[in-house]
């Protein structure tokens, strides 16, 4: 596919055109063993769709994926998973076909997507041979985005915080309930998303293609530093 | 799931969702869409498309508008929030007809059409609820819902309410005949180990009562002789009351009529009896002991502690399950008694009453309608005296009246900062001089005379010469239909104190201004309904004082509320308990009572009571405006 072809049509038939208010997301996350994208795996998936800014109650994802690395402690902790759990789970090829058609035609959105991306894509090349080719949307670069855009609003008045999810749910008022799974995180990341949306609709951010610009997964540390270079820590 | 999971926690709090049985509402919510609108979003637009959801308010508030044809004014018509919805109206009936505005960052979950249509046609309840503004039933699942709060004694304790009498009599009191002797009857109680023995005519039925008391008192202490009959020192007539009366109206007659044994019948014959020492071993502490305390008591000093300490009895019947209702007549007969205990030593440490007197209560405590101990509210009729006894009378009555003032005080009940009571020599007056004050007040009603008849006309004779009180009942009767201008007044009067139904709507206003220590659930929740009752009794010629009580007389009558008696009285009594429910919580926290309820503090089921009540207490009041328009000013 030529450049200007994705331009259009985005990868796998994702329109990349079109109004944000009328666009397919999965909003997603991953419950990894670690951060070492040749040692760690992914212990869980969690995702939920929304259509425009509408959360689907009814339509969340979420598996158990059986590791083919050994657990570390720290992550046990973390997550409040234990190997033997995860002993009778499929494993991560059956996990990965189905989230496949799960996305099928949505937009991605996640918080610091990038590694969950990274992760996703390693075992989907492993599979498939290619890696997602849906579009893709990062909460965090989104935020960062807007903080320069709207700096008198609340949630962006405060001094930069630890940016984790759990903060920044703090500062939006999405209540954030105890323990730690895939899928509570990626209904707190789905909220964030639901409360930026407006606030982005409000800067000019109408159709999909300025969406995917300001929340590239890769443009985080750029958007919150800003365009002066300075960063507003 | 946690996002269906977290829909179902919710929808099961909140009517009409509440009501469905588990799956369904978990089906339910897997429809759902959940959505976020900032403050100030317009969510629906006046003559824009039409609805496809019905949205149901998860947080924040929505303010409904609309814009009527050829006006450019917004008339607000209502605010919506936690636990409400909006959106059935555009959505049944294909055309939105109002705005939709968050007042506050709002966020909705919202139920697809379809799967509405389908909810309705498999739970009339749902349509029932979301349809119809149907006050009656709500009200009594609410009022189910505030019990099951204090629900945390055993299923004992809920017997007064429910048990009929039946179930807890001794079937086999001791039964003598008529012309038994006072030695043989005593001898039959001792050998049957009872404190009472029942005498019982010739065909079985029961015509008196002897009792422990009686053998002491009329006997021993009189050496009446124990071999005259038996009839002679019986109490008679003997209440007989039917086996299948709950518990509760039992020990109401008990009380009331200061008896400690009861003859239960079956089908008219004697089949038990029932005693005060009954009820005690059923609850523990009855409020026919608290009467009995305060019957015990010979001065002041002795009766001020246990009227401070009779309204602990509320915190057991709240917890019974008491209706508000029922919970008001025992709190009034109590209050009752030690008003006449007091009248009792009044008289008998000033000397007996010159002329015959009748003591007023007049307000809440003339209604029977005192939740806590409220301030007095009281007044004295005597008597017309001759010229020459006029001083000496006012004297004597006057000094009565500021002996009770004193002696209530002492005993709870604070007095009145308006000076309503006897002591004021205004309300100490004889009989005729009662009798210009009502004239007075319906010929020229002043707002003065309107505000004097709102507290004087619910007056109620407590103790003394009835049938003073009765004369000025008789008098007011005859002067109302004279004087239509004083009905138009009144209602006036009434209309002005509107519900605020804006109150539900935006948490700022409770914030701020009139509603800043929260709602006043007397004035504005209670004081309504009063008016209404009064209005239409005295419009009618009732001449009953309590709230119930009036809106029973009107019941199928043929004034504009005629059809309205069964909302009026679940609202009212909704009200009440609330009320009731908030003041036990103060007394128990040792705070001040007062009548001041906060949003927060309430449930969605209580709030869409509350809030229903007050759209009825509108409803009348718009039918009131439109009756008397040429008086409302």
């Amino acid at each position: 596919m030529s450049g200007w072809w994705r331009g259009i049509w985005g990868r796998q038939g994702v329109p990349c055109t079109g109004l944000v208010s009328e666009a397919r997301f999965v909003v997603l996350d991953t419950e990894l063993t670690g951060l070492d994208q040749r040692k760690d795996d992914i212990v869980s998936i969690g995702a939920v769709r929304m259509q425009g800014r509408g959360i689907e109650i009814g339509s969340a994802f979420h598996e158990l994926v059986n590791p083919s690395a050994v657990l570390d402690g720290r992550s046990v902790v973390i997550h409040g998973i234990t190997p033997s759990q995860l002993e009778t789970k499929p494993p991560i090829e059956e996990v990965l076909a189905t989230f496949m058609k799960y996305v099928a035609g949505a937009v991605l959105v996640g918080h610091c997507l990038a590694i969950d991306l990274a992760f996703l894509n390693r075992e989907a090349r492993r599979l498939t041979g290619s890696p997602f080719r849906n579009p893709a949307v990062d909460t965090l670069s989104l935020y960062g985005w807007l903080r320069h855009r709207i700096p008198d609003h609340p949630a962006m008045t405060v001094a930069l915080p630890g940016l984790s999810l759990f903060e920044l749910a703090h500062l939006f008022d999405i209540p954030v309930a105890e323990g730690h799974t895939a899928i509570g995180d990626a209904y707190i990341t789905a909220q964030l998303f639901q409360r930026l949306l407006p606030l982005l609709l409000e800067s000019g951010i109408l159709d999909l293609k300025s969406l995917l610009r300001v929340g590239d997964p890769n443009r985080q540390a750029e958007n919150l530093i800003g365009p002066g270079g300075q960063a507003h820590f | 799931m946690v996002l269906i999971d977290d829909a179902v926690r919710f929808l099961s709090q909140i009517p009409p969702f509440q009501f469905l049985e588990g799956p369904v509402l978990r089906d339910v919510s897997k429809s759902l869409t959940m959505e976020f609108y900032p403050k100030g979003t317009v969510i629906l637009q006046q003559d824009g498309p039409v609805s496809e959801f019905l949205r149901i308010i998860q947080k924040g508030v929505v303010k409904i508008s609309l814009r009527p044809k050829g006006t450019g004014e917004e008339v607000v018509s209502d605010f919506r929030e936690r636990g409400e919805t909006f959106g059935l109206v555009s959505l049944m009936g294909g055309h939105q007809k109002t705005t939709i505005v968050a007042m506050q960052d709002t966020i909705c979950y919202l139920l697809p059409k379809d799967r509405l249509h389908e909810l309705m046609g498999s739970h009339p309840a749902i349509t029932e609820y979301l349809l119809q503004f149907h006050l009656t039933k709500y009200v009594e699942m609410t009022s189910r819902e505030i019990q099951g709060k204090s629900l945390f004694l055993g299923s004992s304790d809920r017997l007064l309410f429910t048990a009929q009498v039946g179930e807890i009599c001794r079937p086999a009191a001791t039964i003598v005949p008529l012309d038994a002797t006072v030695r043989q009857t005593a001898g039959r109680m001792a050998e049957d180990r009872q404190s009472a023995a029942l005498v019982v005519g010739s065909t079985g039925e029961p015509v008196g009562i002897v009792t422990d008391s009686d053998l002491r008192v009329k006997v021993v202490a009189k050496g009446h002789s124990i071999d005259a009959p038996v009839s002679q020192i019986m109490s008679r007539p003997v209440i007989a009351v039917d086996e299948k009366e709950p518990c509760f109206e039992v020990v109401l007659r008990m009380l009331h009529g200061n008896i400690h044994h009861v003859a239960v019948t079956r089908d008219g014959a004697l089949c038990g009896v029932v005693t005060n020492h009954d009820f005690m071993v059923l609850q523990g502490r009855s409020p026919l002991a608290f009467s009995e305390d305060i019957e015990k008591q010979t001065n002041l000093e002795g009766l001020a502690p246990v009227s401070r300490n009779s309204l602990s009895i509320i915190g057991a019947l709240l917890r019974e399950g008491a209706r508000a209702v029922n919970i008001i007549r025992i709190i009034s007969e109590l209050n009752d008694r030690v008003v006449r205990k007091v009248l009792e030593f009044a008289e008998r440490d000033l000397g007996p009453p010159p002329l015959p007197y009748c003591w007023l209560a007049l307000g809440s405590e003339g209604r029977k309608e005192q939740t806590f101990r409220t301030d007095q509210d009281n007044a004295l009729v005597y008597a017309d005296p001759t010229e020459e006894q006029r001083e000496e009378v006012a004297a004597y009555f006057h000094r009565f009246a500021e002996f009770m003032r004193n002696g209530l005080v002492s005993c709870g009940f604070e007095p009145c900062p308006a000076d309503c009571m006897a002591s004021n020599p205004a309300w100490c007056q004889p009989l005729s001089v009662w009798r210009g004050y009502f004239s007075d007040w319906i010929s020229a009603p002043t707002p003065k005379a309107i505000l004097n008849s709102q507290i004087f006309f619910d007056f109620r004779p407590l103790h003394g010469d009835e049938s003073l009180a009765w004369e000025l009942r008789e008098h007011l009767g005859r002067l109302i239909p004279d004087y239509p201008l004083f009905l138009g007044f009144l209602a006036n009067m009434l209309v002005k104190n509107r519900p605020p139904i804006g109150f539900f709507g935006s948490v700022a206003v409770e914030r701020s201004g009139e509603h800043k220590h929260g709602l006043n659930l007397k004035v504005k929740g209670v004081t309504p309904f009063v008016d209404i009752a009064r209005l239409f009794a005295l419009e009618q010629g009732v001449r009953l004082s309590s709230t119930m009580e009036r809106l029973e007389a009107l019941r199928g009558g043929s004034t504009l509320i005629s059809d309205l008696v069964d909302e009026l009285e679940y609202a009212f009594e909704f009200i009440a308990l609330l009320r009731i429910h908030h003041q036990y919580r103060l007394m128990e926290e040792g705070k001040p009572i007062d009548n001041f309820i906060h949003l927060d503090s309430l449930s969605n089921l209580e709030r869409q009571s509350l809030k229903n009540a007050f759209r009825l207490a509108l409803k009348v009041q718009d039918q009131v405006m439109e009756r008397y328009k040429s008086f409302i000013i």
